[in-house]
């Protein structure tokens, strides 16, 4: 191969433009890639599937407490547990007026209770990891008589375990209406 | 040719012999208030995070020539600005164990040492080993919530609850943002329980997130997708269970990939206190909120793996 004494200056640039897009390519290379950025597995953007409610043990259920507002929540180190008290219109409107617990008929309100687990996208959280149990209490009135109905779900997919009812709360179903309203300004 | 050849190498070299003219210090201020922790600890931070985010900057021959040293100033000083370990003793425990928290978030997400950094100085790698000392250090201090019989939250709720829940007419963000006081009936999607800084915290979804989370739409989540993420402080009671004491800050994030092209697509704000103070001295605060989420590029920059079912 002779070596080009003299190039035309069209084929000069284009080398030119071809060594340079090679020499950046080259600097980008060492700069961003090669050494850590692969070591990190990606995130998975999914769904909390694991506890979300699925079809089975949605359709044990009188109604889908994930469709409520927030009344409340709590989490239980000794159970390894985290609740959220959801409530329907009724019910939330109700707990967010009145520092006394007693629900109007209409109110519905449910404990979602969760087993959990370390955040992936976080070290120093935890979040909810499948669903251990459901506790509703309904507040109805027959003609003239106020009634507390409590019914507990448990179990993959979830089932029911307890039901009962009475004109005054039972002791499960009172610790439930009687959870105050967490602050929401 | 040749001659046009060597007048061009002559002309670039004295260009960079004269830029190599043109540059700020780095300073290096004293050491004021250096991080305190085991040195098992301290030798990791050493090694992996002192070179940027501290005052003891050491700069290698490389980084020396303009324009890398350009760079590597503009860098460095960027990083002490987020966190210095060399004045990070004189903030409260807390926020000392917080900001140490978010370091481990940035280096498990491969966004610390920056890949770059990492390239030419290798020695500054976070191994998985490293990751777990820091990790079981941070376990190790970060205490339960204090267990108490007083109800911390009882005067507040009191006054949440005269005021028709509205504790204060809150002012609208630095960048503009207003309060959306409608997010109290959002619907909840996710709970955490923050051992980091004992707060319980709840997420909340507009409509249209809740309907991208039901059509599985949420990498990118749609404009118009907003968040409400409420902090309540952690109190135990004689039960050990862990409740919402006093209300402590609501954050938001807002969807719009155009409006908010600039931050990473989502509008950011947050706003602190029963007050309702909104956060920030200036519009610049949503820098924090940025560099906070930016390694979560994989999921659009959201933590919350939202649970599906309110539709």
């Amino acid at each position: 191969m002779t070596r080009p004494t003299s190039m035309k200056p069209a084929k000069m640039r284009s080398r030119l433009t071809q060594s340079s897009a090679v020499l950046a390519l080259l600097s980008y290379a060492l700069i961003s890639g090669c050494s850590s950025g692969s070591r990190v597995a990606p995130l998975v953007a999914t769904v909390n599937e694991s506890a979300s409610l699925s079809a089975a043990s949605a359709s044990a259920l009188p109604a889908n407490p994930l469709r409520w507002s927030i009344i409340t929540s709590f989490i239980d180190p000794k159970n390894s547990t985290m609740s959220t008290l959801y409530g329907n219109d009724i019910a939330v409107q109700h707990a967010r007026a009145n520092s006394k617990h007693d629900y109007p008929p209409g109110s519905h309100i449910a404990l979602v209770t969760w087993t959990r687990r370390d955040d992936p996208r976080y070290f120093g959280a935890r979040i909810p990891d499948q669903i251990k149990s459901i506790e509703f209490v309904f507040v109805t009135e027959l003609p003239g008589e106020t009634k507390f109905r409590h019914e507990k779900f448990e179990g993959n997919p979830l089932a029911k375990t307890q039901s009962d009812e009475s004109a005054t709360p039972s002791p499960d179903a009172a610790a439930l209406l009687n959870l105050r309203a967490a602050v929401l300004p | 040719m040749f001659r046009f050849l060597l007048r061009a190498v002559a002309i670039v070299a004295l260009l960079f012999l004269a830029l190599q003219l043109v540059r700020k210090p780095l300073p290096r201020p004293p050491v004021t208030a250096d991080f305190q922790a085991p040195p098992e600890v301290k030798q990791i931070l050493k090694k992996s995070c002192y070179g940027c985010h501290s005052n003891e900057t050491k700069l290698a021959w490389f980084d020396l020539p303009v324009p890398a040293y350009w760079i590597v100033r503009d860098h460095v000083l960027e990083a002490r600005a987020r966190i210095n370990f060399s004045e990070i003793g004189k903030l409260p425990a807390a926020q000392q164990r917080g900001a140490l928290f978010e370091c481990v978030m940035q280096v498990s997400r491969g966004a610390m040492p920056i890949p770059a950094y990492v390239s030419f100085h290798p020695e500054a790698k976070v191994s998985e080993q490293d990751l777990t000392v820091l990790k079981n250090y941070l376990s190790s201090i970060s205490p339960a919530p204090p267990t108490t019989s007083d109800d911390t939250g009882a005067e507040q709720y009191q006054k949440w609850l005269a005021t028709g829940n509205e504790l204060s007419k809150p002012a609208a963000a630095p960048n503009g943002i207003a309060f959306p006081s409608d997010y109290k009936n959002w619907k909840p999607i996710s709970s955490t329980d923050r051992f980091d800084n004992n707060t319980i915290r709840q997420i909340l979804a507009n409509d249209v997130a809740i309907k991208a989370i039901a059509e599985n739409q949420i990498n990118p989540w749609p404009d118009g997708a907003t968040f409400a993420k409420i902090a309540w402080l952690a109190q135990t009671g004689s039960d050990g269970v862990i409740r919402p004491g006093p209300f402590f800050q609501v954050e938001f994030m807002i969807r719009d990939k155009q409006k908010y092209a600039n931050t990473l697509g989502w509008g950011w704000a947050r706003w602190r206190g029963a007050e309702l103070k909104p956060y920030g001295k200036d519009a610049n605060f949503v820098d924090e909120c940025v560099g906070c989420h930016r390694p979560l590029s994989d999921t659009n920059y959201v933590f919350t793996e939202p649970i599906r079912g309110q539709q």
